[in-house]
């Protein structure tokens, strides 16, 4: 583990995937947005 | 065997992340009192305000007080470096804002539909939540043995039912109307603050200062919140209401404002001790919350004593949860788990990995800048702090019964709390 973090480089690593791809292909963004969109419906349903 | 200062480095760093545990569970406490004051303003508030605009106009303090207080901190020069670093992370701050002000609306519906003893412990289930996300993609309670997984889950079901029993020792009636609306309501609330937590936790593992992260999230939380505001009453209506409830705007904003530094403190043991730990600590804040109503606004006056003994039970249950989870912290290996977690993040998204690493530690990079304070953060300061006197001069005490004695005794627990957990901080992390 510590081997890890001592591969790391000190600057960004360089990623070749687009950044909003990351973002897109990122479960932890899809969770919160699809409990946001549940939310909202379930805001609508009880008003 | 290894050689000596490779030896002495891993005792250091073993005792650097006892110490980070440790200031990790007494921010969890400090979140938990901090947040059940926020309570206390706004009891201050008479009836007859629709309590979307209660909500609205506390979301307004709160906004002051998350860009003001990051300000005063650490400067928002800091802020930009943590952007400029993980732009990323924005998006989930804003996520996450939203996540707060759509629960937070259900929790209004819920109240409304099924009373406060059942709603409560519904979207209390939160911590539960927070506790599954945190192992499922945090690497929370990895390797952590089955005596420390079943301190924190053990625990936290435990706050869970000693949550029930207050809740339904503080509430003065029976549910409103017995409607399947308003338990969804509650578990709507839980089911999204408990999500909210992914975001907090990410933003932590990629080394995103806590103070940055609330800036951001507070843009999702007011613009949701203004957004709702206004779809459910409509502008003028809302416009109106604004103007009529000018008189305890102040006491909303100064519960808003409160409660921005309890979610600091939180925001902090998040970062420090994992979701699965701080998040049922700062649960604690029902506790904290009904002192307030019971010492200071005589809530319980002349109930009987089965309500007494209900909220004495609940709260001893409460503790025995709190105590659970507070010494149940993660051992080397775990912590091991969550740096791998950690480095998923870095790769992912480019965040320069001896960043994340500085930050995991809560310590700068070598030869990182130092945060300052300049013009703009001073004129954030003295503008929030205008608003705040602004509205403190049309403000009017209300004309209730409350005791002065224990709100000085409870407020000098705040402020010691403030001042250990802020100083313990400091000298820890110099906030980072």
């Amino acid at each position: 583990m510590e081997k890890g973090w001592n591969m790391k480089a000190t600057e960004a690593n360089s990623n070749t995937r687009g950044w909003w791809a990351n973002v897109f292909s990122d479960i932890h963004f899809w969770v919160p947005v699809a409990v946001l969109m549940g939310g909202l419906l379930l805001l609508r349903f009880i008003r | 065997m290894p050689p000596v200062s490779s030896s002495h480095a891993v005792v250091q760093d073993a005792s650097r992340a006892r110490k980070l545990q440790l200031l990790g569970i007494l921010c969890g406490f400090a979140a938990g009192a901090w947040l059940g004051a926020a309570e206390a303003p706004t009891k201050l508030v008479s009836t007859g305000i629709s309590p979307m605009v209660i909500s609205f106009i506390m979301v307004i303090g709160v906004f002051l007080a998350r860009w003001s207080l990051p300000a005063l901190i650490l400067g928002t020069s800091s802020v930009r470096a943590d952007v400029r670093r993980a732009p990323h992370l924005i998006i989930w701050a804003l996520l996450a804002g939203c996540l707060w002000a759509v629960a937070n609306t259900l929790t209004i519906f819920a109240i409304r539909d099924i009373g406060l003893s059942i709603a409560f412990p519904l979207w209390n289930s939160n911590s539960l939540l927070g506790i599954l996300w945190g192992f499922l993609f945090f690497n929370e309670l990895r390797q952590a043995g089955w005596r420390r997984r079943a301190g924190v889950l053990g625990g936290a079901l435990v706050m869970c039912a000693g949550a029930t029993l207050l809740a339904v020792a503080s509430s003065g009636r029976g549910p409103a109307a017995h409607s399947l609306h308003g338990v969804w309501a509650a578990l709507g609330a839980g089911i999204l603050w408990g999500t909210m937590y992914i975001p907090y936790r990410k933003a932590y593992l990629t080394g995103m200062n806590p103070l940055s992260f609330v800036t951001f999230f507070s843009f999702g939380e007011l613009g949701m919140m203004a957004l709702l505001s206004v779809s459910s009453l409509g502008l003028a209506p809302l416009w109106h209401e604004l103007q009529s409830s000018r008189t305890v705007i102040f006491w909303l904003m100064l519960g808003g404002f409160v409660w921005v530094i309890g979610d600091v403190f939180q925001q902090y043991a998040a970062k420090y001790i994992g979701i699965s730990r701080g998040i049922p600590l700062s649960n604690s804040n029902q506790l904290w919350g009904l002192l307030w109503g019971i010492l200071v606004f005589g809530e319980l006056h002349g109930r009987s004593t089965s309500i007494y003994l209900e909220v004495i039970g609940g709260s001893l249950l409460m503790m025995l949860g709190v105590g659970a989870i507070a010494f149940s912290s993660a051992t080397g290996q775990e912590q091991t788990r969550w740096k791998e977690a950690a480095i998923r993040e870095s790769d992912r998204y480019g965040v320069a990995a001896d960043f994340v690493e500085a930050r995991m530690d809560g310590r700068q990079v070598l030869g990182e800048a130092k945060p300052s304070r300049g013009g703009l953060d001073w004129l954030l300061v003295v503008a929030a702090t205008s608003v705040f006197v602004i509205f403190a001069t049309m403000a009017r005490v209300p004309q209730m019964s409350v005791a002065w004695g224990p709100a000085a005794l409870l407020t000098a627990v705040l402020v010691l709390f403030l001042v250990i957990c802020g100083l313990a901080l400091w000298r820890t992390t110099r906030f980072n």
